[in-house]
């Protein structure tokens, strides 16, 4: 093959702008093993494009970025000792920042009043570090949570229960990530109809036919994960609606999704 | 809060693989606006649906950064193919066409579509700037594969020539790019 006169033929602009077809593609790819020419010429047109764009970039609206980062962070509620969210990432961000323009704020303070009182200095640098070690905790918290959930989704020791809807309730699905050396159970809420404000789900484990309270939670904290009460064991996991607060045993009529572990066969 | 990073484009990959929020935040910092020009050049005349395309666009590469094959290409290429197709999907959905005020018969799209592209436009910027040093009949086909995301196919019976000429002058179109790109 002619690889100057391929490369003169258009393909490459053709192929990195999106408009060749699907056969001139797979080829182009393909060629793309067997002549290092190629793909130089290739990157030689990717670059001029890229900086191209670079130069004629177009700042967009800084909202975009919010939304952006904000639909990607993950999110942990920790449901195992109260009702309400203990560790929203949100809140801790928002101490951190807080945090950060105190910091602004106090440094700028202190150099206006540097040249008066030397001992108000001391003292300020004193409240200074106390706050920067506060923000340290805040960001480790933070890094902590990050990690928590990555472990969660690619420990291989965690079991994913698929849990599905039952007769009152076919819509109904939530994920388990169960680990069964460390026992923790973590719930993704995946579609649960919301409930009245008197009311809340609760999520049991059933061992030996007998069920126990993993702790209750709301249809609102949808597509984050829950960190539920322990349970060494557990033949299936089910879904009910209680009062608020749960109840000390399921109403079975009103249960809503239901999912079995590898331990029930 | 933390000290800034930069990356190489490698670095850069694996980090994002590893669903590393810093790297995202990097990569947006660093590519938003050349994507954002992209999606404006192709969504000309409404800054709202522009900026939510770009959120979209942002998002999916987020989600789909583990389909990102480095031996096909570089990152930038790849986001801009996203960037570029999320925008014709737009322009094309039924929501978009039924915001155009003046609805033309769909017989008469095509025929419209290509009589507005002959006109020049003073608030072309990019690549579309770049696309009018071209010939007019050059520039036209370029618009409409790469800007209005027709197949060649479809240029090749709205504009009655034949398929072949419609490639070779595409091919032609994008060489003379290339070298105005410099």
């Amino acid at each position: 093959m002619n690889v100057k006169e391929y490369i003169s033929s258009g393909i490459i602009e053709s192929y990195v702008m999106g408009l060749a077809n699907e056969s001139e593609r797979t080829e182009f790819e393909q060629l793309c093993t067997q002549y290092p020419e190629l793909v130089a010429a290739r990157r030689e047109f990717e670059e001029r494009l890229e900086h191209h764009a670079f130069e004629n970039a177009v700042p967009p609206p800084s909202m975009v970025k919010v939304k952006v980062m904000d639909s990607i962070s993950p999110k942990i509620i920790n449901m195992e000792n109260s009702k309400a969210p203990v560790r929203s990432s949100g809140g801790l961000r928002f101490v951190a920042a807080a945090s950060v323009i105190l910091l602004i704020g106090l440094a700028w303070f202190s150099y206006q009043s540097h040249n008066k009182q030397d001992e108000a200095l001391q003292e300020l640098k004193n409240t200074n570090l106390a706050l920067k070690e506060k923000l340290d905790t805040t960001q480790n918290i933070l890094n902590k949570i990050v990690a928590e959930q990555k472990d969660v989704v690619s420990n291989p020791n965690v079991t994913v229960v698929n849990m599905v809807g039952t007769q009152t309730a076919p819509k109904s699905s939530a994920n388990i990530y169960w680990d069964s050396t460390s026992s923790n159970v973590f719930l993704v809420v995946k579609n649960m109809p919301k409930l009245p404000s008197d009311q809340q789900y609760q999520l049991w484990a059933l061992i030996d036919n007998k069920p126990k309270d993993l702790g209750v939670f709301d249809a609102t904290d949808d597509k984050v994960i829950l960190k539920m009460k322990n349970t060494q064991k557990a033949q299936a996991f089910a879904i009910t609606i209680e009062q608020k607060g749960g109840s000390p045993s399921p109403t079975l009529q009103k249960m809503q999704s239901l999912g079995k572990t590898r331990q029930s066969q | 809060m933390g000290i800034p990073i930069t990356y190489t484009e490698r670095e850069l990959v694996l980090a994002l693989k590893e669903r590393d929020n810093q790297a995202f935040n990097f990569l947006y910092d660093n590519y938003a606006g050349a994507l954002y020009s992209i999606i404006k050049q192709i969504i000309t005349d409404n800054a709202e649906l522009a900026s939510d395309v770009l959120q979209e666009v942002f998002i999916n590469i987020w989600r789909k950064i583990e389909t990102y094959d480095q031996t096909k290409g570089r990152l930038f290429t790849w986001m801009l193919n996203i960037a570029r197709n999320a925008s014709i999907d737009t322009l094309r959905s039924k929501s978009y066409q039924n915001s155009q005020k003046n609805q033309e018969l769909p017989d008469n799209v095509y025929k419209s579509v290509a009589s507005q592209t002959t006109l020049m436009n003073v608030d072309n910027i990019g690549l579309k700037k770049v696309l009018e040093k071209l010939k007019a009949e050059h520039r036209i086909l370029v618009e409409l594969a790469y800007f209005k995301g027709f197949t060649h196919e479809e240029i090749a019976e709205m504009m009655s020539i034949p398929l072949g000429t419609v490639k070779t002058r595409i091919r032609n179109a994008l060489l003379q790019l290339r070298e105005y790109l410099q």
